[in-house]
């Protein structure tokens, strides 16, 4: 959070005529699934563990519990369907939502994880959000937080390990525009562009 | 998945009325199935038994449940984690999620019964045995607890059926394990006269012949997900996500069964072992109308869940009110069948005169306002599939831990034995008014929209 990843995601999708899906991808999710886009906010990228509970006095029962229903997990699918059909429509960029792993199959595809130096984060996230810098701190790890354990739970995998990306980078260093820039030649020598 | 999609889609546009049939029926089916299934062996036991053995029976209620909470703690949370990695087609995941439920069922099982036979008396005692029911307590458990693993495996994996799209199958595990314990119960107990033990060793074939059958079907090659070599090493990542999903679960059927303790240690201390055998008894009863609701609420969750998620607020009040409409004809049925015929229902347990007066009275008592569960549990249940879990779990704590366990304690000392049986009464009507203005609240909240 803070480093920018936004930004560069929407540069990069103009520089290679590719669409943006960001927020973009709940109101896609919606439209699939006949849900309204408002739910897919309220549970974007958070996995609450205490969310999905079963009844008391049921208790033998519980696990014979029969859950077509709908919970998170159902969003989630709903999701990640949204985000196959798309990728296979045309070039797309998509922020976040364990888009790495549903795309896993895929060959043509680029991974990349965008991060900065703490001190920079909570800049951002100070001038953007309009908070002082315990707030930022605490926004920041709140949220990472939360998109770790969402990551981490639906992919198996954990979230920001190297493993799972062609690249990563602090963006601070060069700053977004070239940042990006440098993420442009590198997708362009990956496909031979 | 497809045919996923096509049903999800459904759920906003078919009539709610037949929804609600789709999805209730095998709900209610599997549930009242398996409270048949308790009525029958506290039945055999009492009548073929004793009473003091059914008083037995109902000491061990609430150990049973405990075994079953760890069960459904793995069930719940593998076949949710099964589910979502198939719905991404990642079947290596999947594979090893079988695998580790297999393993964590068995080693979890292993463990209670180890601790639980080792402190099988004491643990027996907690839960309000006395010297008479002990015996029968102790000798039903031991043969319960050495069959746990079993018990485990076979709820593991129902669930891991249901989770990779065989519910069909589930359910005739579930039909199975009724009707075969029934045979079984009859012959053990009634022919035999293997006593209490019969009933456990009924329980525990009866789940022994269905896991093997599920085990084989989970054998089949053929299949997506099948048993295999290198499964069943446990994964952290995978047995961390299990947990997480299984402790919900886990912590309502924990809170359950402190209750039924509680309860059941109340009734020996101002009635002795007989009232404690009246309770259990009625309680038999009681479940099998409650597990109906559960049913409806079962079939109820999906359908509001969908509509409220995609915004179709007069689908979802439409199924919320055929549902509280459904649960509560059903209840007013049961009710009217307890307060004319309470003895007729006791009779079934138990021939001692005793026995069944106190049971008669547990019965009128304890299904008195018993209708108005119906709305109670359907509403509780909605908000829950509409996501306000804060407001579910406060309007489920309410009936049980809130107002029962406190009735249930300071009602005695005022009137003795009675004042523990009116604690059930008042405490369904005292949630039931808990519930009704948080539901007009949040419909006000509605109509703004």
């Amino acid at each position: 959070m803070g480093s920018g990843g936004h930004d560069i995601g929407r540069m990069l999708a103009l520089d290679f005529q590719a669409k943006y899906y960001d927020r973009e991808l709940l109101n896609l999710a919606a439209k699939e699934s006949g849900l309204s886009e408002k739910i897919f906010e309220q549970n974007d990228e958070k996995k609450g563990f205490f969310r999905g509970l079963l009844n008391i006095g049921a208790p033998h029962m519980s696990s014979s519990g029969y859950k077509p229903g709908m919970t998170q997990e159902t969003l989630f699918q709903f999701q990640s369907d949204a985000i196959r059909k798309a990728a296979k429509e045309g070039s797309c960029v998509f922020v976040g939502r364990c888009a790495d792993y549903i795309l896993r199959d895929f060959s043509n595809t680029v991974n990349i994880f965008i991060t900065a130096s703490l001190e920079y984060r909570i800049e951002q996230i100070m001038n953007k959000q309009h908070l002082d810098v315990e707030a930022a701190q605490k926004f920041i790890e709140q949220g990472e937080g939360k998109r770790a354990d969402y990551y981490n739970y639906y992919t198996g995998k954990k979230w920001g390990s190297a493993e799972s990306y062609d690249l990563c980078i602090d963006s601070s260093k060069l700053g977004l525009v070239e940042t990006e820039k440098l993420i442009a030649q590198f997708i362009r020598k990956k496909f031979d562009l | 998945m497809q045919d996923n999609k096509q049903a999800a889609l459904a759920l906003g546009t078919k009539p709610v009325g037949q929804l609600l049939w789709q999805y209730a029926l095998p709900a209610i089916v599997a549930m009242t199935a398996s409270s048949l299934y308790n009525i029958i062996d506290r039945a055999m036991i009492g009548q073929v038994v004793g009473p003091e053995a059914i008083a037995g029976l109902g000491i061990t209620f609430p150990f049973m449940n405990l075994s079953a909470a760890f069960g459904a703690a793995v069930g719940v949370g593998a076949s949710t984690c099964i589910s979502v990695k198939l719905g991404q087609k990642d079947y290596q995941t999947a594979e090893h999620l079988l695998g580790n439920t297999v393993t964590l069922n068995l080693v979890i099982g292993f463990l209670f019964m180890l601790v639980s036979l080792t402190f099988l008396d004491p643990i027996l005692r907690f839960f309000g045995a006395s010297d008479v029911t002990l015996p029968y307590a102790r000798e039903f458990m031991i043969v319960i607890l050495l069959g746990n693993m079993i018990t485990h495996m076979y709820f593991g994996m129902n669930a891991v059926l249901r989770a990779v799209g065989k519910p069909k199958h589930a359910m005739y595990s579930v039909l199975f394990t009724v009707g075969m314990n029934i045979v079984l119960v009859v012959t053990f107990v009634w022919w035999f006269r293997w006593g209490i033990r019969g009933a456990a060793l009924a329980t525990i074939t009866s789940q022994s012949m269905a896991m093997c059958w599920q085990l084989w079907l989970f054998s089949d090659k053929k299949e997506l997900l099948h048993l295999k070599r290198g499964i069943y090493r446990l994964k952290k990542t995978l047995v961390r996500n299990i947990i997480a999903i299984g402790i919900s679960p886990f912590l309502m059927n924990v809170t359950s069964c402190i209750i039924v303790i509680f309860m059941n240690n109340q009734f020996v201390r101002y009635g002795g072992d007989m009232a404690v055998g009246a309770y259990s008894i009625a309680n038999s009863v009681v479940m099998v109308f409650f597990m109906f609701v559960m049913g409806v609420c079962q079939g109820m969750q999906p359908i509001v869940g969908y509509n409220y998620g995609a915004e179709k607020y007069d689908r979802m009040l439409r199924c919320l009110y055929m549902a509280i409409g459904c649960a509560t004809a059903i209840l007013l049925v049961g009710w009217g069948l307890s307060m004319l015929f309470p003895r007729q229902i006791a009779r079934i347990f138990t021939t001692d005169a005793t026995l069944l007066d106190l049971s008669a009275r547990g019965i009128k008592l304890d299904m008195l306002v018993f209708f108005v569960v119906g709305s109670q549990a359907t509403i509780t249940n909605f908000f829950q599939s509409i996501g306000k879990v804060k407001v579910s779990i406060f309007l489920s704590l309410s009936r049980q831990l809130i107002l029962l366990l406190p009735m249930a304690y300071v009602f005695p000392l005022m009137w003795g034995l009675d004042g523990v049986w009116y604690a059930m009464p008042i405490s369904d009507f005292g949630s039931f008014a808990m519930t009704i203005p948080m539901l007009l609240w949040y419909m006000k909240k509605f109509k703004k929209r």
